[in-house]
């Protein structure tokens, strides 16, 4: 319901409380209204007209009045208890379609609460995603750029030990093939080695005994 | 003035002054043997030799006085060269290596002989202002690349 039947509403219960005053005002009027009198008649006599006035004295006594007023009230209990049904009617219309336009707002409001609780709640969502999905290429990259260099140091650390297998190795064949043949060789055999040894280094001897004497 | 020629059994200054030590000796029992009527002791080898390749009468006091100052001449002026083998050289290589170094180098030139096991072959000759290594340990540094490659390629497969 909007504003408009709420005016609606309320304009109904106002005009039908100003009618119901209305009337009232109108009952109460015809009860204070003069008996219409027989002295305004033609009499024929005073006795008549004593009597008729009598009469109408009888008739618009103060028991006749007390009836009257006593019908009138009931009737007014009887019109503003229709009225107060009415009324209560009415309201229980107007409670219910309130209680309806509330619970309509309510659970409209509710359910833009929700709406937004829920959009909150899946852009949240979307944003640890985000941030998931960012952590999981960080850590990829990481985890690649760790692979790269592990490779690299591994590499490097591999040709570095190969390298030192290979010097040593050298090292230790030419240890091992001095030691295996020092003591074997006869030096008669190797005359003619050191003497050709000799014959090359002969001038860098003789300068060197020259450069010494 | 020097000995002009030296025996190829002369090899070492220690020899030189082996020869000094019994011209001095000589010359002791020379003296000895006129007072007392003995006979002059015999002489090594090597002083022999000496004496024949110079010329000299060793029985002459002149001679013997002449030889031990040439000898000490030269233990004082002769070039000295240090040579190392593995293992002990027997007499004839030392006489093959000192000929050639005195016809080759110089004429009175002294060898001192040194053990090195390390060299395995050849040896090593220090003059005095240099180390000449003539042994295989430098040939086989100078092969080591040919050996690292030979081994690089055991490991390649």
């Amino acid at each position: 319901m909007n504003t408009g039947g709420i005016i609606l509403v309320v304009g109904s219960l106002l005009g039908a409380t100003s009618a119901f005053i209305w009337l009232a005002l109108k009952l109460s009027r015809a009860s204070t209204v003069p008996p219409r009198t027989l002295s305004s008649q033609p009499k024929p006599t005073d006795t008549i007209a004593s009597l008729a006035k009598e009469d109408v004295e009888h008739i618009f006594n103060n028991e006749f009045r007390e009836e009257l007023r006593n019908r009138g009230r009931l009737h007014f209990e009887k019109i503003i208890g229709e009225n107060a049904m009415f009324l209560q009617q009415d309201l229980r219309e107007t409670t219910t379609q309130l209680n309806e336009y509330m619970r309509a707002e309510i659970t409209r409001t509710l359910q833009e609460e929700f709406k937004k609780y829920q959009q909150s709640i899946t852009d949240a969502k979307q944003l640890a995603i985000d941030s998931i999905e960012k952590t999981i290429t960080t850590i990829e990259q990481q985890r690649q750029l760790l692979e790269t260099q592990m490779q690299t140091q591994a590499e490097a650390q591999k040709a570095e030990l190969l390298a030192r297998f290979e010097k040593a190795m050298a090292s230790i064949i030419n240890h091992y093939v001095v030691q295996a043949i020092g003591s074997q060789i006869d030096i008669s055999d190797q005359l003619e080695f050191i003497l050709a040894e000799l014959e090359n280094n002969k001038q860098a001897i003789i300068e060197d005994i020259r450069r010494g004497t | 003035m020097a000995l002009s020629k030296l025996p190829l059994t002369l090899i070492s200054q220690t020899e030189v002054t082996h020869l000094i030590r019994e011209l001095a000796g000589l010359e002791d029992n020379a003296i000895a043997a006129t007072v007392s009527a003995k006979n002059v002791p015999s002489i090594t080898k090597l002083l022999a030799e000496v004496a024949v390749a110079n010329g000299l009468d060793i029985n002459d006091k002149t001679n013997r006085q002449t030889l031990k100052a040439q000898l000490t001449e030269l233990q004082k002026s002769a070039p000295l060269i240090h040579i190392s083998f593995a293992s002990e050289p027997s007499q004839l290589v030392l006489e093959k290596i000192i000929a050639w170094l005195r016809t080759n180098i110089h004429a009175q030139l002294l060898l001192q002989v040194g053990l090195e096991p390390g060299i395995a072959a050849g040896c090593v000759l220090r003059t005095p202002n240099h180390v000449f290594d003539m042994s295989l340990r430098p040939y086989l540094e100078k092969q080591k690349s040919y050996l690292q490659r030979l081994i690089q390629g055991a490991i390649g497969g």
